[in-house]
């Protein structure tokens, strides 16, 4: 699928196909921990209370949850129960050779279109310029420039830039975690008379596509109402408006209806008021659907580039994706795919690293959007 | 999801944190109100401040003329000069273009891949990691990468390769005809493993026993593939294509860093229209004219959820 | 216990509108005085990805500002006027203190209120009176007072043209070319021995194909636009000189194939490809190569500069510039130390001796261009003074760029078009596009599309 890269998270409905597991809600979670959730430790040292919740939480679920969650696992890694062909059918020379042959094919296709750009990108990121103009493929006819990485890094300064793009990850993550919680809990558990109210208008923002709000956005980010200061080149400007996503409340608000009441009521009575439930329950409980939207969070902020190039026209404060193609001509060609190489290798080594639980996030967030 | 909630809802119903009936703000907060206020605050505030707001700013200006100084109602003027623009129509003839040619190179290639990919029985990691990995290349990057590997000239790379076994050179994004397939062909090598992984996914929860009952009526790999993969797989295959066909309405990163609309227009679509109209004017924008294209924008997209959403319900019901 | 986990259950809910709002305060960048009473003057620097000898050149010269104005501080803002970017910056407020903006610009913004009036701060400069009256009218309002002031880079448009290019096609370096005949004739040549090089290349993109066709218009005799004594516009891109221009582009490039292959350039990456050897021959503003040194890291020897042919009784070339302004909101006191840094900066070291040869050594010592031809702001014995005092620093090949500068100052000038000019040149980029993108196309039916679009653009007034 071509991404649908709008700048804002596209407006995605919910839904209920048919065919997916149900992610969202208990029923199809894995077992909490599973996803990093960097609301972990301090759920931790939430106390037996949690760890109660926790183990009446898991009991009830035992059956169904772990059988699924076995079998998604071993999917995930690459042990499928079975597909369409079958050790049978894998035993017959034409599935064999003919299989055989297409998985080899395959993999050389993948390793040509998903390898093959990279190793070309790294390659140029120590080519003398010239030679980039005249003779891109050659391999090294005047040498290795080693100091276009140099000059990057120093003069272009990625470190910088690519800093930037972290903590605008960063503090976008941290907004949409505290708006969805927050939301969720109330709408969820606390309920007040106006919840439907406000339940109903989050929901309505769904069908509003990002671009009708592109303009009155910027306007708004102008001059905030009650601010009487522009938000215009300050990292707020693209941290709060992230925090106004339906999707993320309502699959929050959705996790925290599944989740058990009696605990609720049991914690109550040992005297929990709202805020204790909230961060020694609800929170440690939910470590999946956090999992999930964390993950929408940075990778809907990694793609961004619409809206902060809009906002952040000051440098020092600019993400990667506005500063590479601001001095793409005014950069040496050489230093410049230097730059884009330190740009990728970065998010690639990361994937490397954590593959599993990219893809695994990859995979969850298909299916919840589904 | 919707099937299990809502009855869970109802067994809960009626819970103690109700909020008592207000008697006065001493009882209101013993009842829980202001923590409930407090809970709601930031969805309240951040929702309004940032789309509520906003939301209903678009509407107004689009019936409005503005220079952020002086403002003024003008009535449907705003829609007819979007409707007169010739550039309309071109925006939106190139936006279909490019969302049928993303579905062509987009939406069979992950199909095929991932369906091999689950049945291969070794180094299943590897496949999985090689397709995904364009994913992780930031999109500015993928792109600004794709522009210098598309130079039109005989020394541009993907010319210097195809030139080794006779092609070329091609212009890529220098002709008005190929610039647009280039600009998809570059957007799916970037989304393409995302689908694949979401395939795959889905393709694991194929209950094994259809394909056991469907060997015992003797079915071959390309059938149990027809008539036990597909159909499986027909949910995540239409939400695919309709989330695909909302995102490429929405098209702005290619043809704003590839072409900049261009050649001759050829690439404009109608977000970049609605950039052009707002921001791209050196002596000030027509906000008007931009809130107007997109408000008529979401109509026609919220036409595509509501179809959606009729579908997806039909079937989850069914 | 209990009542420290409601704290931070509470801080957290509450961290949203509390440090949004610490943070709001703290971050507007905007504050008119430091701390300790100075007045912060954002300021146009250089172009971003400016080459580190540039950047210190300049921050020398900040210095050397301060230390004479210690109640001034500036703030360098890398800066690249646009017309696609600078209308959001302008609404945006995220515009330098003092910005720079072309000569087409300056009416509209002084008529939509957009920019400050600094005529009282202008007028206190001694050179106030003495500038050439077509150049401060540029910036002047309809009330005469002046809101933008000429900074810097008053152009003739000129061909600029790589020197070991033309040695490698055989031509020589020393006799650039004269006609346009010519120019064909050496592209031809230059793309023939360096395949993938353009021997002659067009900006297309960000109103510079508007611009640039404008040019290749005026050099054919022929003009875009007439404006009537009651102040009616008659567009009038049909022309045969435009027609002349871009039939030319199109023998170019469908004949002779030697424009290259990319035709998306725009003035930064038209300088970019120059500078990287990809361009044998193109027309820009004569003072490009200032910008091409500091930000593409151009090699001096392969620079050359040549008039641009005329053809045609009425033939002209275009002439622009850039002027300083400030944004309308722009308090007294801001505008006073505005002045000081346009005098500064831009203006003094035209008219002051000991300016001048400060300038130029302080620029010298980075290896940073001095002398690159321009067109006069005041008067050409002014500028001849000038250059005078500088002699000794001059590090630009002026003997590199004599088909230019034997001529400067009899070049028949003709001003940009003054009406919706960026609007209309946007409607001509994509007609110059079509021409070298399009081997059909109809240049008579583009032209008169285009015609028509602006003419409504005009009677909208």
């Amino acid at each position: 699928m071509t991404t649908p890269r709008t700048d804002r998270p596209a407006a995605v409905p919910p839904g209920t196909p048919g065919s997916t597991p149900d992610l969202a809600g208990p029923d199809g979670a894995a077992r909490p921990g599973e996803y990093p959730s960097p609301l972990e430790v301090s759920a931790q040292g939430g106390g037996s209370m949690a760890g109660l919740a926790e183990r009446a939480y898991l009991t009830r679920r035992e059956g169904d949850a772990a059988r699924e969650r076995r079998r998604r696992r071993r999917a995930m890694d690459g042990v499928a129960d079975r597909g369409a062909v079958s050790v049978a059918d894998w035993r017959r020379p034409s599935v064999r050779f003919g299989m055989g042959g297409t998985h080899v094919l395959l993999l050389v296709l993948l390793v040509v279109a998903g390898l093959g750009p990279m190793l070309l990108l790294a390659k140029f990121a120590v080519t003398p310029t010239q030679d980039i103009l005249r003779t891109p493929m050659a391999i090294f006819p005047n040498g290795i420039a080693w100091d276009n990485l140099d000059k990057a890094w120093n003069e272009v300064q990625v470190s910088k830039y690519f800093f930037n793009t972290i903590w605008l990850a960063l503090g976008s993550w941290a907004v949409q975690m505290v708006v969805a919680t927050t939301a969720g809990y109330a709408l969820s558990v606390l309920r007040p008379r106006y919840g439907k109210a406000v339940q109903a208008a989050v929901l309505s923002t769904m069908f509003i596509p990002a671009v009708v709000l592109l303009v009155p956005l910027y306007l708004t980010i102008l001059d905030p109402p009650l601010l009487g200061t522009s938000l215009i080149n300050s990292f707020w400007a693209v941290w709060l408006p992230a925090g106004a996503s339906a999707f993320n409340v309502l699959l929050v608000q959705r996790f925290f209806d599944n989740l058990p009441r009696e605990v609720f009521e049991a914690a109550r009575v040992d005297g929990a008021g709202p805020y204790r439930l909230f961060w020694s329950i609800v929170l440690p409980m939910s470590k999946p659907i956090l999992g999930v939207v964390s993950v929408f969070a940075i990778i809907a902020s990694w793609k961004d580039f619409l809206w902060p190039l809009l906002v952040l026209k000051d440098p020092l404060i600019q993400p990667l994706s506005v500063r590479l193609p601001a001095i793409a001509a005014t950069t040496d060609k050489g230093v410049f795919l230097a730059a884009l190489a330190i740009s990728t290798i970065i998010p690639v080594l990361l994937f490397l690293v954590f593959q599993r639980t990219f893809l695994q996030g990859a995979g969850l967030g298909g299916a919840v959007k589904g | 999801m919707t099937a299990t909630s809502a009855p869970a809802r109802r067994r809960h119903e009626a819970p103690a944190d109700k909020p008592a009936r207000r008697r006065s703000p001493a009882t209101w907060v013993r009842g829980g109100g202001l923590s409930n206020l407090i809970f709601m605050l930031p969805v309240i505030v951040i929702f309004g401040v940032f789309s509520w707001f906003p939301i209903v700013r678009a509407l107004l200006m689009s019936v409005q003329e503005t220079n952020l100084v002086d403002t003024r109602f003008v009535g449907l003027d705003n829609f007819r000069y979007v409707l007169a623009d010739p550039l309309l129509w071109t925006a939106v003839r190139n936006t279909a273009y490019f969302a049928f040619l993303a579905l062509l190179f987009g939406y069979p290639i992950p199909l095929v891949a991932a369906v091999l990919m689950s049945e291969v029985r070794r180094y299943k990691g590897l496949y999985s990691a090689l397709a995904y990995l364009p994913v992780v290349v930031p999109p500015v990057v993928a792109v600004l990468l794709w522009k210098f590997f598309y130079d039109a000239g005989p020394n541009g790379v993907f010319n210097t390769i195809l030139g080794w076994v006779g092609l070329g050179p091609y212009p890529w994004l220098q002709d008005a005809t190929t610039a647009m397939p280039s600009l998809v062909l570059a957007a799916t090598w970037a989304g393409a493993g995302g689908t694949i992984i979401i395939y795959l996914a889905a393709l694991t929860s194929v209950p094994p026993e259809l394909y056991d009952a469907a060997e015992v009526d003797g079915a071959g790999v390309w059938r149990k593939v027809w008539h036990v993969t597909m159909p499986q797989l027909r949910g995540v295959l239409f939400i695919t294509l309709i989330l695909q066909i909302i995102g490429t309405a929405q098209v702005f990163l290619e043809p704003y860093l590839f072409t900049g609309g261009g050649p001759a227009n050829s690439t404009i679509t109608i977000l970049l229209l609605i950039y052009n109209y707002a921001f791209a004017n050196s002596l000030g924008g027509n906000y008007g004219a931009a809130t107007a294209l997109s408000l008529m924008l979401a109509l026609a997209l919220a036409a595509f959820s509501a179809l959606y959403f009729r579908l997806t319900r039909s079937w989850s019901t069914s | 216990m209990k009542s420290t986990r409601r704290a931070i259950a509470l801080t957290l809910v509450g961290a949203l509108t509390a440090t949004a709002l610490a943070a709001c305060s703290s971050s507007g960048s905007g504050d008119d005085e430091s701390a300790d009473g100075r007045t912060t003057l954002k300021v146009v620097s250089l172009l971003p990805g400016s080459e580190p000898e540039a950047i210190d050149a300049f921050n020398e010269q900040v210095k050397q500002f301060e230390d004479a104005n210690p109640d001034i501080d500036v703030v360098p803002e890398e800066y690249e006027w646009k017309a696609t970017t600078f209308a959001a910056q302008l609404a945006g407020g995220t515009l330098p203190d003092v910005f720079e903006i072309p000569f087409t610009d300056a009416k509209t913004l002084v008529e939509n209120k957009q920019i400050a009036d600094l005529d009282t701060q202008f007028r206190t400069l001694p050179y106030a009176d003495k500038f050439n009256p077509a150049i401060i009218d540029a910036g002047t309002g309809p009330d005469g007072h002046v809101y933008a002031i000429p900074a810097k880079n008053v152009y003739g448009v000129g061909l600029h043209y790589n020197r070991a290019l033309f040695e490698s096609a055989g031509l020589d370096p020393d006799s650039p070319p004269t006609t346009w005949d010519q120019v064909r004739e050496y592209a031809k040549k230059i793309a023939d021995a360096n395949p993938g090089v353009a021997g002659y290349a067009q900006m297309t993109q960000n109103n510079t194909g508007g611009w640039q066709l404008t040019v290749n218009t005026y050099s054919r005799g022929g003009r875009v636009q007439d404006v009537a004594d009651d102040g009616t516009a008659t567009e009038s891109l049909d022309n045969d000189g435009t027609k002349e221009a871009l039939e030319f582009l199109k023998t170019l490039r469908w004949e002779d194939n030697s424009m290259g292959s990319n035709f998306l350039l725009d003035w930064g990456t038209m300088n970019e490809a120059f500078a990287a050897g990809q361009v044998g021959m193109y027309t820009s503003g004569s003072d490009v190569y200032t910008s091409m040194v500091q930000s593409n890291g151009l090699d001096p020897a392969t620079y050359g500069l040549t008039a641009l042919p005329l053809d045609g009784g009425d033939a002209g070339v275009l002439t622009g510039g850039t002027l300083a302004a400030m944004p309308a909101k722009a308090t007294d006191e801001k505008k006073a130390a505005a002045v000081k840094w346009i005098d500064f900066f831009y203006l003094n070291k035209l008219v002051d001796q000991d300016a001048a040869v400060k300038d130029a050594q302080t620029l010298v010592a980075s290896d940073q261009p001095v002398g690159t031809p321009v067109l006069p702001m005041f008067s050409k014995e002014q500028y001849l003074e000038n250059q005078e005092w500088i002699k000794d620093y001059i590090n630009v090949p002026l003997n590199q760029m004599t088909g230019y500068t034997d001529t400067m100052f009899d070049l028949p000038l003709v001003g940009e078009p003054s009406q919706k000019t960026q609007e209309i040149y946007a409607l001509m980029d994509p007609v110059v596009q079509a021409v070298l993108t399009d081997q059909n196309a109809d240049i008579d039916k583009l032209l008169a599309d285009a015609n028509k679009q602006a003419q409504a653009l005009l009677d909208q007034g």
